[in-house]
């Protein structure tokens, strides 16, 4: 008898085989899959690459320049979403950090001669040892007083910058990959390498159990606690992370950018890490593809789309103005992002779809 | 001796515009739990009004700065209407990035309002008081000249009746009582009776105009521009954090400490030199570094601020 139940249920809730296993569904799996995603995005940036090679018309120069931008911010954003997003702690630190990218790879590559391995892999250690202060840092103090301490913090580094060296210029002839130069060109692949690998490690490491401990930490740290996760091992995790994130990003930008003056440049300022806020937050703070978008909007929607249309190239004022307004209305109106808006949306379709189908075809039950 | 002596004279006026920021940062965060990021810019656009209503109209300087104040407050008072009274429900963090929203609403506004230029010259208030040709005072102590800024002397006055009046107000004013208990905790104090919506809407005011004052004295030493009150902001930040912002005196005293402590140390190298021996290491360079440095460790020792008391957390 109970051997029959037990059948019944089983059957009961056994998945049903799919109806028909054909292409389509095949391929529905290969698109659901974040990593193959990420892959198809690298493929497409290769694809915008030719046609730019092939004929500068195509793809005007300026759109690569713009899409190499927005992934060197992305890549810091995806590690600041990691921070924010995911362990719930809060950094204005970020400039900071990206000034250390920054400075190494030029130390690296134009002064000590180093290749771009070399130069990468010291900024991997710098921006490690710095995140794990940071971390320990962050187990004393929370919250709000935590960001303004980071803020403190990338102030220092900003002025180390400024005290180090008054220029931060890479010559292209200086940048080495295996015994190789690359031109500028090909920087941009190198760009799109770079971001398309750390955007699948990352879509991993959320998922993974070190993602699933971050997620319980920024819900309760004491019921966190109470489940047996370290908060120092995490914390210490999501601080490093998004260190080295913002790290690799700055040594990226250098090599796409490469003169920089430290004292006047705005990119070591509080202005890049309150972007790189909102960026994040405006794309949601959970997503991947949503923080990519989010980074688009505020770095390169302007040179890629907007700048073609008469209105806003004559009043550039009004796009900052709408940067602004549409983070305000998110932050109060949408406090998921972007990513929840198009959630919205397809919840949206699927309930209309649905009604349709029960008018038409009557209840299926 | 001398040299010292002048380091710390010579702060008056950064000491005095960072008192003021720092303590409008300070209320709005007791009343509105937030860091508000727009401090800087709505002084900054206040004191495009003020220089605008100097240069172009003429105007005497108390009046065009009462009415830079004015705007000051209606900002506030706006920004407060109309977004924080509907965003209550919106997350510590979700605040900060409204303000930083604010931010970029007024960089684009100011090029849109006050047309193209970055830079508005604008007069010191010193010029404008008709206070003699002679810039500073000066005379012979102890085998070395002291020089005080009549400009630095006359904004710390003002800086210091300004607060001393708040300050009274926070004591022994009915606002000031309403004040403090929203500061300790808004549900309550909403249930005791207290207007919070009134007290917040009275606070961003205030902060705001305190905001465009300062703006308008640190306007004297540095060009203006929508971002040149941002060291400042970020300087008022750390000495609130530094102070402890449980207390509405230790953040002041933490905007004292700084400038003074970042002079201080950039005086070193002159110190060095003229007590006879040569340094290699370039304090001034570095003076900004070892302050930020000293006050992390401060407060990484104190994580409540140096003033600060701590807080019981129930869990």
């Amino acid at each position: 008898m109970a051997g029959l139940l037990k059948n019944d249920y089983l059957k009961a809730v056994a998945p049903r085989p799919p109806a028909g296993f054909t292409a389509l569904s095949r391929l529905k799996k290969f698109f659901a899959q974040p990593a193959n995603q990420f892959l198809i995005l690298g493929a497409l940036m290769l694809v915008l690459f030719l046609l730019n090679k092939i004929n500068s018309n195509l793809v005007p120069s300026s759109i690569i320049n713009a899409v190499a931008t927005t992934f060197i911010y992305a890549t810091v954003a995806i590690g600041f979403c990691l921070l924010l997003g995911y362990s719930g702690l809060a950094s204005l630190g970020t400039a900071g950090f990206i000034g250390i990218g920054c400075y190494t790879g030029f130390y690296m590559m134009e002064q000590a001669g180093a290749t771009y391995l070399v130069a990468l892999l010291t900024a991997l250690a710098i921006s490690l040892a710095l995140g794990i202060v940071v971390g320990f840092i962050s187990l004393r103090i929370e919250g709000i007083y935590l960001a303004i301490l980071t803020l403190g913090l990338s102030e220092i580094l900003r002025n180390l910058l400024m005290a180090l060296s008054s220029t931060i210029k890479i010559s292209l002839a200086n940048i080495k990959l295996f015994g190789v130069k690359v031109d500028d060109k090909q920087v941009f692949l190198l760009i799109v390498f770079m971001f398309v690998v750390l955007l699948i490690l990352t879509g991993n490491l959320i998922k993974s159990p070190a993602g699933r401990a971050m997620l319980a930490m920024k819900n309760s740290t004491s019921a966190a606690q109470a489940m047996g996760i370290s908060l120092m091992k995490y914390r210490l995790l999501a601080f490093v992370i998004s260190t080295v994130y913002a790290a690799v990003g700055g040594l990226m930008y250098v090599m796409l950018i490469p003169n920089i003056t430290t004292s006047t440049s705005q990119l070591f300022t509080l202005a890049t890490s309150l972007n790189i806020l909102a960026a994040v937050i405006i794309g949601g703070s959970k997503s991947l593809w949503g923080t990519l978008a989010g980074t688009f909007i505020i770095y390169g929607l302007n040179a890629t789309v907007l700048n073609r249309i008469a209105f806003f190239s004559k009043n550039p004022a009004i796009i900052v103005i709408v940067t602004g307004l549409l983070l305000i209305l998110v932050v109060m109106f949408y406090p998921g992002g972007l990513a929840q808006m198009v959630k919205g949306a397809r919840a949206f379709i699927k309930r209309k779809a649905a009604a349709i189908r029960r008018r038409r075809y009557g209840d299926e039950d | 001796m001398s040299i010292f002596l002048n380091a710390i004279l010579g702060q008056f006026l950064v000491i005095a515009v960072t008192v003021l920021a720092t303590f409008a940062v300070t209320l709005i965060f007791k009343t509105s739990t937030t860091t508000n990021f727009a401090q800087g810019s709505i002084a900054a656009l206040g004191c495009y009004v003020v220089a605008d209503l100097l240069n172009k109209y003429k105007v005497p300087v108390y009046y065009g700065v009462l009415v830079g104040m004015v705007v000051g407050i209606g900002v506030g008072l706006v920004v407060d209407l109309v977004i924080f009274r509907k965003g209550r429900n919106v997350n510590a963090i979700g605040k900060q990035i409204i303000t930083m929203g604010l931010v970029s609403v007024i960089f684009g506004g100011i090029p849109v309002i006050f047309g193209s230029p970055e830079n508005i010259p604008f007069a010191p208030f010193y010029n404008y008081m008709e206070l003699g040709a002679e810039p500073n005072f000066s005379f012979a102590l102890g085998g070395g000249d002291i020089v005080i800024s009549k400009n630095g002397l006359l904004n710390l006055g003002i800086t210091a009746l300004v607060i001393t009046v708040i300050f009274l107000l926070l004591r022994y004013s009915k606002w000031g009582l309403g004040v403090r208990a929203t500061a300790s905790n808004e549900f309550t104090a909403e249930l005791m009776g207290i207007n919070t919506h009134m007290i917040t809407a009275v606070s961003w005011s205030i902060a705001g105009a305190l905001g465009v004052l300062a703006a308008a004295m640190y306007a004297s030493s540095s060009a203006i521009s929508p971002s040149f009150m941002t060291t400042i902001q970020v300087n008022a930040f750390l000495a609130a954090i530094l102070g402890g912002f449980s207390t509405f005196y230790g953040p002041i005293i933490g905007a004292v400490l700084i400038p003074l402590a970042a002079s201080l140390i950039g005086s070193l190298n002159s110190v060095l030199v003229s007590s006879g021996g040569s340094s290699s290491f370039d304090f001034a360079r570095w003076s900004m570094i070892i302050v930020y440095a000293l006050m992390l460790v401060a407060i990484l020792i104190k994580p409540q601020g140096l003033f600060g008391k701590r807080i019981a957390k129930k869990v």
